[in-house]
């Protein structure tokens, strides 16, 4: 199982998320990636956090702000990849995945199908930011801002398209280790195509082991300390 | 030395410049085979099989890659850029490789993703077998050992039986991981994306 770190960027600069709606700066992007492959973190997957407000001086210039890092860790970059004009402003960028959301939302697969082409089957992950409510799944839908009701019938296309599915707690992001696993109950998938993020600790990194799940991705406060990448690798 | 990376609109070209860099050797990207002066060139890849050849052959660099080889240059396939040296691939519904390594390539068996970091070792002999290298110089280091990132769904599969090649896994042992047939080098994993295994196996081939 790879281990890796979840980071949150934003006009060029990084952050650390709480519950999805409280945002708290922690710099500059090369600094949170020299630090992460000083760790040997397995990989990671910027995310923008945009909503339905995002323009795109605010992407281009999150753009320049990747395509001048100097990086050895295998990177994916979402967040506001919702037309072909942003795809083909990537193929510069020290990039191996693109993370999708909206796309695989509102089914678009002309721009799905745009990506595969360019970065290949193997670089499309798909990005579900959750939250269980009443035992009933709902599904942040970014380009509307709001929450949707989520069915496994939706699942099957975002199967077949993405090579990864991130599920994403935005009930528990930014707390210690309070992850939600009853989302397992609820969404179908095989368990080596998933990878988990927000609020990962040890107990959810043993769990993920068990299921043999491909990957987790720790929030920014893997930079908190010192050396704990290596501790949630020995979890 | 002068290495020449190739540019033909896909793929991170710029992470490996940055790998390169690392070792204090300078490199330079070409995006026209007119450009092409080094003796050591880099073909990375990623994206469909399809397209990427169909812009190898649009862009010329397929004959120009062909003629470089003639003249005893050496090249490193990445990825993709690796899949391509072969025969042909399955990807696409079937695409014609350069043809420069007797192997093709295929889907993973299972539809199996391989994105996952595995152990690797390559000792300096193997690249002096293959005349990739010309002699063993005592004073540097001999192998390199620790991991390498892969990211892929298509395997190749080398026929080539003399040459030196590596499985990638126990469980994709029929996959190549790494491909040296004279002045040729074809890797499966991404040195660019490896930490510092990249940069050591990188400061043993160049």
């Amino acid at each position: 199982m790879r281990i890796g770190s979840t980071i949150l960027l934003l006009d060029g600069y990084c952050y650390q998320s709480y519950q999805w709606n409280k945002l708290r700066p922690l710099g500059k992007l090369q600094s949170v990636i020299d630090s992460l492959e000083e760790y040997e973190c397995d990989e990671i997957s910027i995310i923008r956090p945009i909503r339905n407000n995002d323009t795109d001086k605010s992407f281009f210039k999150d753009i320049d702000t990747i395509a001048s890092l100097k990086c050895l860790t295998p990177i994916s970059f979402g967040g506001g990849l919702r037309e072909k004009k942003h795809l083909e402003q990537l193929h510069q960028l020290p990039i191996e995945r693109l993370v999708f959301s909206s796309a695989f939302i509102q089914k678009d697969l002309e721009l799905l199908k745009y990506a595969k082409d360019l970065f290949g089957n193997q670089a499309i992950q798909a990005l579900l930011p959750f939250k269980i409510e009443d035992n009933i799944p709902y599904i942040f839908s970014s380009s509307i801002n709001s929450y949707i009701k989520f069915s496994n019938k939706d699942l099957n296309f975002i199967n077949k398209y993405a090579n990864e599915i991130i599920l994403y707690d935005t009930s528990n992001e930014g707390t210690l280790d309070n992850y939600n696993k009853d989302i397992f109950k609820y969404i179908n998938i095989i368990n080596d195509k998933i990878i988990i993020s927000g609020s990962i600790g040890k107990n959810t990194i043993k769990t993920a082991k068990k299921l043999s799940i491909a990957s987790i991705l720790i929030e920014n406060r893997v930079l908190h300390k010192e050396y704990s990448m290596k501790d949630y690798k020995n979890a | 030395m002068l290495i020449e990376i190739i540019d033909i609109g896909v793929g991170n070209v710029h992470s490996i410049e940055n790998l390169i860099h690392k070792l204090n050797i300078p490199t330079k990207i070409i995006s026209t085979p007119q450009e092409i002066k080094s003796d050591f060139l880099i073909l990375p890849g990623v994206g469909s099989a399809k397209l990427y050849m169909h812009k190898l052959q649009n862009s010329g660099f397929d004959k120009a890659i062909k003629k470089h080889l003639k003249e005893n240059k050496k090249l490193l396939g990445i990825c993709l850029g690796f899949q391509v040296l072969g025969k042909y691939s399955d990807e696409d519904g079937g695409v014609q490789g350069l043809g420069v390594i007797d192997g093709y390539t295929k889907r993973l068996d299972n539809n199996l993703s391989n994105n996952t970091w595995q152990e690797f070792n390559l000792k300096k002999e193997n690249l002096l077998i293959e005349n990739f290298i010309p002699n063993l110089k005592l004073t540097k280091k001999q192998g390199i050992r620790g991991r390498v990132f892969y990211n892929h769904e298509y395997g190749f599969i080398c026929k080539d039986t003399n040459c030196f090649t590596k499985p990638i896994s126990i469980n994709l042992n029929k996959y190549s991981s790494i491909v040296i047939k004279g002045n040729i080098i074809g890797m499966q994993f991404h040195p660019e994306k490896s930490q510092q295994t990249g940069i050591d196996l990188m400061s043993l081939i160049l």
